[in-house]
């Protein structure tokens, strides 16, 4: 069998492996979610500031909060796997539609932080080691320390009061001017114009993550016997850096990046929240506090998959930098 | 003789021409502050805030009131009450349209009160339960027949309180299912365009307003914000221009006060009177005792709270009336709400009641849930286990979320006291009455009687000031009113709230009704 006709099936194969475990994962919050008190019948009579018993108990049937819960759970999957990830009754909106308008702007913000993240984080981890125990490698280790251990919410709101405040250089907050409403290329400008902060503030903590990981990556490497080997045929630092090293150093980092994938969406609330960036993180923890279950499942269902998605990306990913990992 | 009141055409002349001498400028986009996000836009469904906050620029009322709270023409032009109380008479404006073209005519009007108000709105079923009719002889009259007086009532009649929403586009269906709630058709100056959430709303002006020459504005759009200190950066950078009921947190209007660009107010919020108070449990021990509640309320040093937690908004209270309410007389000062706190005394009713100190001088323990509304309502709680802890009850806080507190407090009465606030509104029939009457212990309902107090001699004065078309009357009732509330102290009234907008001083006339923020701004403008 030739090697890109293994490759799709290990990918089938793994898609198929991954449904029993998208159904545990809602079943498990289906379960999680219900022990919470009140419900989402009682968080809208509050808010509508009076409601009457009769009204809660027509909501509650209206939601199927009337039934019981394996009723509920069973419907809901039976939905699920028609592709109906249900409505919200708190937004008055079907949860595709919502959850869809909301991951646009994430998978913006998300894309942006990883590339930033893990394209400055190989560099400067590359910068660290080659020059290590330098001032170099001190002032970058230094870098890396302080950005992880800032609070990001802090990070945000000094962004904030110098680049807005202070510099105008970028707006406050928001995904684009609301006064205006630009359209065509001046809107993807405004856009991108409103995306610089909050992707900065987002990557500086996973900047620092990659930094150290790709120096201790690559100091681990260079004392591997392959690159004695390499010096010893005589090929230059540069080409023992650039071709033999970074390429087994990177290996750990993209497996780091995989995972964060995941924690992105909900490491993001503060962010999203500071720069008020209309993300899932945002959604998802509205949601919760309006305990509108159907919106959350369908969240977590969504992550699930990508997380899925992504670690498939991943072990692809692996075969290409190390041939020597196969897939099968 | 019957009062008669037309104010209409002329005063609404006089009134524009008088500020037309200001000179106020067309054109400009208004960004302002919405938050939380509200959760639609049907305020004949939800009284919640945001949804005030946008649906009056979209939806009007038949009546508005002015900033000393006089009546003044909305869509109606004129009202006539008569002698008995029992016939309320509206001439409707003419010419006025719906937003998709329709005419609006008095059909909108019944159907809005009867079908919808009445039926639906949390708070309809009390402002028009005397309407048992309302007759529509032409297309510009509405007349109310009402089985008793309700001077109450003719407080309701603003765009958020009562929106006269259009019958064609709900006639028939399911009101609370209509798509109305997402894609709002109204009378008012502004039109809704779009609603992305977590967003903005955005509503552009309508070119077919029923007053000439209004709105100014060109768009409204409502921006969501979640972190108040991004909303007060925003504020300050002018990328919103507008955020009222504590959009900016009291700490930070303290320091923004201070910018020439930006200013404050407490105006328009004098039909709303928020006041902060404790609930308590009286249906059980300990606080089933009027003289540990009364002992509390002399113990608290009620103006704590504004000087150190609000920043120094506030008023404390006097009485369980807002004394926002002195103009119309209702207002009563009362005894057992001491300008200064009295610790011996507090701690003599107390001893007189034998609720007696063991070893480590505690009397009683118990638990105080806090309003879940944000951290100023944690640091109350903090102080009031303070001073409280000094009579020797000893409290224990709970902060929970939302949902849970509420399911708590009004679903399963699992309380013993309770940190809460109330909107006292216009008139106390339509906002403190449903926080003592016997027949507002509705279990499950949120925002009544969750003291579950009960006494017959209250609900016979209720049922009067309510009844009672002679003000003269009212006066006398209502003073009597708080007179037996501060005797019994079934909630113990903290203090009088002020919420704070603020707003770009490029703005002008953004807080014209006494509704504020809730009004319809119409008569806004941008200075360029």
């Amino acid at each position: 069998m030739n090697h890109s006709a293994k490759r799709v099936r290990y990918v089938l194969k793994r898609l198929l492996q991954s449904i029993p475990v998208v159904i545990a994962i809602l079943v498990v919050n289906f379960f999680l979610l219900h022990l919470a008190e009140g419900d989402a019948a009682d968080v809208l009579a509050g808010e509508a500031g009076s409601a009457t018993p009769e009204y809660m108990a027509q909501l509650r049937s209206k939601f199927g909060l009337d039934k019981p819960l394996p009723v509920q759970l069973a419907i809901y999957l039976k939905n699920v796997l028609s592709l109906d990830l249900g409505y919200s009754f708190r937004h008055d909106m079907p949860v595709a539609k919502l959850v869809f308008d909301r991951f646009i702007p994430t998978l913006l913000l998300m894309v942006s932080t990883i590339l930033l993240a893990v394209g400055f984080g190989v560099v400067l981890g590359l910068l660290a080691a080659s020059g290590l125990n330098t001032w170099r490698d001190n002032l970058i280790s230094i870098f890396a320390l302080i950005t992880y251990a800032t609070p990001l919410f802090w990070v945000g709101l000094m962004m904030i009061v110098v680049f807005s405040l202070k510099l105008h250089w970028f707006p406050t907050s928001g995904m684009e001017n609301v006064a205006m409403f630009y359209e065509g290329w001046d809107r993807v400008k405004d856009i991108a114009h409103h995306l610089v902060m909050p992707t900065i503030t987002l990557s500086l903590f996973y900047l620092a993550l990659y930094t150290r990981l790709m120096r201790a990556s690559m100091l681990e490497q260079a004392g591997m016997d392959y690159v004695v080997t390499a010096r010893a045929k005589g090929l230059t630092e540069r080409r023992i850096v650039f071709v033999h090293i970074l390429r087994n150093a990177l290996l750990p980092v993209v497996t780091m990046a995989g995972v964060q994938v995941g924690a992105l969406i909900g490491g993001s609330v503060i962010v999203e929240s500071v720069f008020a960036w209309p993300g899932l993180g945002m959604l998802a923890f509205e949601a919760l506090f309006a305990r509108d279950l159907n919106l959350l499942l369908g969240i977590f269902l969504l992550s699930a998959l990508l997380v899925v998605a992504i670690n498939l990306i991943v072990d692809i990913i692996y075969s290409f930098l190390d041939p020597r990992i196969e897939v099968s | 003789m019957s009062i008669k009141k037309w104010l209409s055409i002329a005063s609404c002349t006089l009134f524009f021409s008088a500020n037309m001498a200001i000179a106020q400028e067309a054109g400009g986009n208004l960004v302002y502050i919405v938050q939380p996000e509200p959760p639609s836009l049907a305020p004949y469904l939800s009284t919640s805030g945001p949804i005030g906050l946008v649906a009056p620029k979209i939806y009007q009322g038949l009546l508005d009131y002015d900033l000393e709270l006089n009546i003044v023409p909305e869509l109606a032009e004129s009202y006539e009450i008569s002698d008995d109380g029992l016939t309320v008479t509206f001439k409707l404006q003419q010419g006025v349209t719906w937003h998709d073209g329709k005419p609006f005519t008095s059909a909108d009007v019944q159907f809005t009160i009867m079908e919808v108000l009445k039926k639906f709105h949390p708070r309809g079923p009390n402002s028009f339960k005397e309407v048992s009719e309302i007759q529509t002889p032409d297309d510009h009259t509405a007349i109310f027949k009402l089985d008793r007086p309700a001077p109450y009532m003719m407080r309701a009649f603003a765009g958020y309180e009562s929106p006269i929403v259009p019958k064609h586009l709900l006639e028939g269906k399911d009101i609370r299912e209509a798509d109305l709630a997402n894609n709002p058709v109204g009378t008012g100056p502004f039109k809704f365009v779009e609603w992305k959430k977590g967003q903005y709303i955005r509503l552009d002006k309508n070119e077919d307003y029923w007053k000439e020459g209004l709105p100014y504005l060109d768009r409204l759009v409502a921006r969501v914000i979640p972190d108040a200190s991004t909303r007060t950066a925003a504020m300050e950078s002018g990328e919103v221009m507008y955020g009222a009921y504590g959009a900016i947190p009291n700490v930070d209007v303290v320091r923004l006060r201070e910018m020439d660009s930006i200013g404050i107010t407490t105006e328009g919020y004098s039909m709303i009177n928020p006041m902060a108070l404790l609930e308590f449990d009286t249906t059980k021990p300990p606080f089933d005792n009027p003289a540990i509640r009364n002992a509390i309320s002399t113990a608290l040093d009620r103006q704590f709270f504004i000087d150190n937690i609000w920043f120094g908004y506030g008023k404390t209270a006097t009485s369980a009336l807002s004394s926002n309410f002195a103009p119309t007389g209702l207002y009563k000062e009362s005894p057992n709400y001491p300008g200064k706190p009295d610790i011996a005394a507090a701690n003599k009713m107390l001893d007189d009641a034998g609720i007696t100190a063991n070893s480590d001088g505690v009397r009683l323990t118990a638990t105080l849930d806090l309003i879940p509304y944000g951290e100023d309502w944690r640091r109350a709680g903090e102080y009031i286990k303070q001073a409280i802890g000094d009579i020797g009850i000893d409290l224990d806080l709970r902060y929970e979320d939302v949902p849970t507190w509420i399911k708590r407090v009004y679903g399963d009465y699992d309380f013993a006291m309770n940190l809460n606030y109330f909107y006292q509104l216009p008139d106390p029939v339509i906002g403190v009455h449903r926080h003592y009457g016997t027949d507002q212990i509705r279990k499950g309902t949120p925002f009544v009687n969750s003291s579950r107090y009960s006494d017959p001699e209250l609900d016979a004065l209720l049922v009067e000031g309510a009844t009672s078309s002679d003000p003269e009357a009212r006066v006398g009732i209502y003073h009597k009113i708080q007179d037996k509330l501060s005797a019994d102290q079934p909630v113990v009234n903290l203090f009088e709230l002020q919420f704070i907008t603020v707003f770009n001083n490029k703005l002008k006339d953004h807080d014209f009704s006494a509704m504020g923020s809730y009004s319809s701004f119409d008569r806004t403008w941008l200075e360029k």
